[in-house]
């Protein structure tokens, strides 16, 4: 009698609430995924980890600050152990989750928005742009990350200095970043132009064509909104192999000295001769993480194409 | 809280009352809402010419229903989609005019023609699933013409949408509600205030009861009725069904093979028609009150519009042709009671019956039901 199921009046709350619903609906057939959940535990953790590390281990030791003795093992004051350094490898481990998941994030980030909208224009619009499209998008596929990063950390440092900062970011890791993106982002818009080949002969797609929407308002409203599960599913897909990626690079060399990430410390424990000297306390934990990261994001991927994906809803 | 939510409220009407909107600025508001003639319509295909539609003239008056009748493949949908050129890529209109108040939307260039599609000239779509988005909300694609077309801002169009709803008998908080969350019979109904969004002059509805169950059919064929008179609209149905014809509209084209077989007054021609295809269709719907075991039927099937027979298009299957209906076309004739028809059989000038014929064998159709009138709901 409240007028609340019309509530005309008040639109936006009415929207608000919609969202919220289906914003619980979401949680609710997520929660029924267990692997998921694990999944998406081990992120939140790890998460924490990146955004506060000082809090959690103090600030990171350098080789000024140590506060252990080189390479020793595990003990009740260094509980992983120190490094050839003497820093302790539990405080450069959670302080390198930081510099992992923020190359991961921007990676990921430049991979969907080049991906996606290569994906659905070369979809859309098909023809010659589609052509010319794919032919980049091949090139790009092609191309190999480590050859790729070979050539470009230098050239970038070279021209800015490895000190300069790029939209905040050093240097080294903005090449990182780079990289990663630039050879990943191919097999999205081959994944996500595939789908828009086939949203595209819906027949919905001609009907807003003939109420009058322009080719940009079909591709955002119609086209990206029926492609958006798979850009989810591939998102986190993506995330887990830029993480992963950015270890090869560090650990080969090509990351940035001075910000302890996982590949970096796996790079310094390679380098010192950690595994002859039987210090597995050097790399096993960094090692350990990436794994972690790496299989939390697939399992919470799966989950999340199960979720999203109307058909594997139904067949469960 | 008493009648606000009432959709057939005749207070509705005066909101969106008919011709809000001024017509068009070349419009001759003395011309006649819509006025097609020769109207032809070919697909290119590699294998030839397809002549779809194939000089077809018909008039749609103010606040008119105008149906379509005639098997698949005769160019119904065609032709309907043919005046605001909704068409596949390798159709072309080749030829004739579409003079929607005076102006001929034939000769009207692509990017000019589109000022006129939805806002003067809406489709039904068959399949309402199919032309719904189907993650995207139902309110907010009723709402994408009025923001698209009119630019209208979004929470108007938006609270604009919910009315068209309620309008059409969806609750406004269905508004809200995903395609998949709504029955066949609403979709319909969604995409029937779609087509009313921007308040049309003619909306054509494309076989808009097809693959609906026969109750929920009847009630999208109420709406429309009752929409018609509610907003003056005028409407072009086409279908399959002679009985949703009888039903809903004022006038019927039969077309046949791209051709205008027969046309007029919903009532006379159905009560009294000419062309031996439009009887034989009227003989092919079941009668209650006749013979139950046999149904009339029409052997063989439409021409391949690549290569029409010659002369009149129905001759290869008609029971009463003539030696001239294998060479000459016939001209459409049209009779004091308002029936025009391309028989050679209703010659010009005649009084309208049919001209005395040498006693043939009459093969295919039952002789009795040639003339029978169908089932029921004829106009009176």
């Amino acid at each position: 009698m409240t007028a609340a199921s019309v509530s005309p009046a008040n639109p936006r709350r009415e929207r608000l609430r919609l969202r919220m619903h289906s914003a619980r609906e979401f949680v609710g057939r997520f929660a029924q995924h267990p692997d998921g959940v694990i999944g998406l535990a081990i992120l939140i953790v790890f998460s924490v980890l990146a955004l506060i590390p000082t809090l959690l281990v103090g600030r990171l030791e350098t080789a000024t600050i140590a506060s252990g003795l080189p390479l020793q093992g595990p003990d009740a004051t260094h509980i992983l152990g120190t490094d050839d350094l003497g820093r302790d490898i539990l405080n450069l481990t959670v302080h390198g989750t930081r510099i992992s998941m923020l190359i991961g994030l921007l990676a990921t980030l430049v991979t969907v928005v080049i991906g996606t909208s290569f994906g659905i224009v070369a979809g859309y619009v098909g023809g010659v742009v589609d052509a010319i499209l794919m032919r980049i998008t091949d090139f790009f596929l092609v191309l190999p990350t480590f050859v790729l990063a070979l050539i470009l950390a230098p050239i970038v440092l070279d021209l800015i200095g490895s000190d300069a900062l790029i939209l905040g970011i050093r240097a080294n890791l903005f090449v990182t970043v780079i990289v990663i993106g630039v050879t990943s982002w191919a097999s999205t818009a081959r994944i996500i132009r595939s789908q828009a080949l086939s949203v595209r002969e819906r027949m919905f797609v001609d009907r807003a064509r003939v109420i009058g929407g322009s080719s940009g308002h079909i591709m955002r409203r119609h086209i990206l909104p029926n492609v958006v599960n798979l850009i989810v599913a591939n998102t986190v897909l993506t995330f887990a192999g830029a993480v992963l990626t950015e270890t090869t690079l560090a650990f080969v060399g090509l990351g940035d000295p001075f910000d302890p990430s996982w590949g970096q410390i796996l790079n310094a424990a390679e380098s010192r001769g950690a595994p002859g000297l039987g210090a597995w306390w050097f790399f096993a934990p960094p090692a350990a993480c990436v794994v972690l990261v790496v299989l939390a994001f697939t399992l919470v991927g799966g989950a999340l194409d199960d979720v999203l994906n109307p058909r594997a809803r139904l067949r469960r | 809280m008493t009648a606000s939510t009432d959709p057939t409220r005749p207070g509705q009407a005066e909101i969106r009352g008919r011709r809000q909107r001024p017509l068009p600025r070349q419009a001759d508001p003395d011309a006649r809402l819509l006025v097609v003639e020769n109207l032809r319509t070919y697909f290119t295909l590699s294998s030839g010419t397809v002549k779809a539609v194939d000089g077809v003239s018909f008039e749609l008056h103010d606040g008119e229903a105008l149906g379509i009748a005639g098997e698949s493949g005769c160019g119904k949908t065609t032709t309907a989609l043919s005046l605001v050129r909704l068409l596949p890529a390798n159709a072309k209109v080749v030829g004739g005019s579409v003079k929607f108040f005076g102006i001929d939307l034939a000769t009207k260039s692509e990017n000019a023609l589109r000022r006129y599609r939805w806002r003067e000239i809406s489709v039904i779509f068959q399949g309402a699933m199919n032309a719904l988005n189907p993650v995207r909300r139902v309110g907010d694609q009723v709402a994408e013409p009025i923001i698209e077309r009119l630019g209208v801002p979004k929470a108007e169009a938006n609270r604009r949408a919910r009315e068209l709803l309620e309008l059409v008998g969806i609750a406004r908080n269905r508004a809200a509600d995903y395609p998949h969350q709504l029955s066949g019979g609403m979709r319909q109904r969604a995409m029937i205030a779609m087509a009313l969004a921007c308040d049309p002059a003619i909306v054509i509805g494309d076989e808009p009861t097809t693959a609906l169950d026969v109750m929920v059919q009847a009630q999208i064929l109420e709406l429309l009725e009752r929409l018609r008179a509610q907003l003056g609209l005028s409407l072009i149905l086409i279908t399959h069904d002679l009985s949703v014809i009888a039903e809903t509209c004022d006038r019927v084209l039969v077309m046949y093979a791209g051709r205008v077989a027969e046309e007029g007054p919903v009532g006379t021609l159905f009560s009294g028609p000419r062309h031996p295809y439009t009887q034989m269709l009227l003989a092919a719907i079941p009668n209650l009150a006749s013979d139950r075991r046999l149904l009339g039927t029409i052997p063989g099937s439409p021409p391949d519009l690549r290569t029409p027979p010659p002369g009149c298009r129905f001759h290869p299957r008609c029971p009463l042709v003539l030696d001239v209906c294998r060479e000459i076309v016939p001209d459409e004739v049209r009779y004091a009671d308002g029936v025009r028809v391309a028989c050679h059989l209703y010659p010009p000038g005649g009084d309208g019956t049919r001209r005395p014929i040498p006693i043939v064998e009459v093969t295919g159709a039952d002789a009795s039901g040639v003339t029978r009138a169908p089932a029921g709901g004829l106009a009176p």
